[in-house]
């Protein structure tokens, strides 16, 4: 190795990082407080919606860097509030949600698309010891220094084994959910 | 004595308001009962399903009731009754009427404190009456218990004072509500 070569590839490691600046995402997280993400399933003929209210959300994104982007959102599945304590149990426990053994749910984004909207991300969720894709559909706001994401998502709980013995049956609860989100993203420090 | 402001008899459409009710309330005390001594689960879930559609219907058909008996003067009570028999006749038809209404409301509402919304057979919503609350929803099914046990007794009372009259007093009150038949005593 010649001293040119070993200057360029310097010159090439220094490069890099201002490379990436072009297209630069920016690393944000969810406000809590300011942040909702909601289901909706439909129960014996009627729709209700229920909370998560706890969850974190790692929202690498930047709309001039699509391939860059990156969601990392983790459930805590406990943490269900469908306004009313019985039916909370009866999800949390062994034939629905069975939090004992998977207390949490997990989104990873792949990949990213502009639509005529907004955005749609193609990712993995995995609830229930079960990985299934699930695609997003979003719109991303940027106000002052951080943005407004909200956005859906359309699943089958059955796809995930979330409901079994009784709750198998489509007939009192919907197979298909659909989650909603409204996030307060602000630049991670 | 069947004159042109008091019939006979009930008219054919406030004979079938009456059975269909009557039908519907029965399978109200079947369906609460069985789901009563069930664990929460899906299969109550299905029966109280069924309660609230059959509930909404006897609701509806309750103000259809109201509005024929408006409109259609109902057979007078039959000569001879003592006052008192008059007077909880008609304490008892009223106490139908007011339960008709208020067993579905308090039913409604019940589910609507419990973030419950009442499907009507699976094929509309009907809007949630108040918000989601747990106390009103305890002080609501408080109300709902104790006014089927109301209703209970007076369908109870209703029915051996038809089979009073028609067996004992041999007056046509029964065979003028019931439908396929001719009132020929009284």
């Amino acid at each position: 190795m010649n001293g040119r070569v070993a200057a360029l590839i310097g010159l090439f490691c220094m490069a890099a990082p201002l490379l990436r600046a072009a297209n630069p995402v920016t690393s944000y997280t969810a406000d809590p407080a300011a942040s909702r993400l909601n289901f909706t399933g439909v129960q014996a003929g009627a729709e209700f919606t229920g909370t998560f209210h706890k969850f974190t959300a790692a929202i690498d994104f930047s709309p001039d860097a699509l391939a860059d982007s990156h969601f990392d959102v983790q459930i805590d599945l406990n943490s269900l509030d469908s306004k009313d304590g019985d039916r909370d149990q009866t999800m949390r426990g062994p034939d629905i949600f069975d939090i004992v053994h998977f207390p949490s749910a997990h989104y990873v984004t792949r990949s990213f698309t502009k639509t005529p909207t907004g955005y749609a991300a193609q990712g993995a969720l995995t609830l229930h010891g079960v990985t299934k894709d699930v695609p997003l559909d979003f719109q991303f706001t940027p106000a002052g220094g951080g943005a407004r994401l909200d956005g859906t998502a359309r699943l089958k709980r059955l796809e995930f084994g979330v409901g079994q013995g009784d709750w198998k049956s489509t007939d009192q609860v919907g197979d298909a959910v659909k989650v909603s989100f409204s996030l307060q993203l602000k630049p991670k420090p | 004595m069947p004159t042109a402001n008091s019939p006979a008899r009930y008219s054919r459409v406030a004979q079938w308001l009456h059975w269909i009710v009557a039908a519907l309330i029965g399978t109200q005390f079947a369906l609460a009962w069985t789901a009563d001594d069930l664990p929460n689960g899906a299969r109550k879930l299905a029966l109280l399903t069924r309660h609230k559609s059959f509930g909404m219907t006897v609701l509806m058909l309750a103000i259809v009731r109201v509005l024929w008996r408006l409109a259609n003067r109902p057979p007078e009570l039959p000569p001879g009754m003592r006052p008192i028999e008059r007077g909880l006749a008609r304490a008892t038809h009223l106490a139908f009427y007011v339960l008709l209404f208020a067993m579905p409301l308090t039913g409604w509402m019940m589910s609507s404190a419990k973030n419950y919304s009442v499907s009507w057979f699976g094929l509309f919503t009907w809007p949630n009456l108040i918000g989601q609350n747990k106390a009103a929803f305890e002080a609501l099914k408080a109300t709902h218990d104790f006014m089927s046990d109301i209703l209970f007794a007076i369908v109870v009372l209703h029915v051996l004072a038809a089979l009073k009259h028609h067996f004992w007093d041999r007056d046509d009150v029964l065979t003028r509500m019931l439908p396929f038949t001719r009132s020929e005593r009284g």
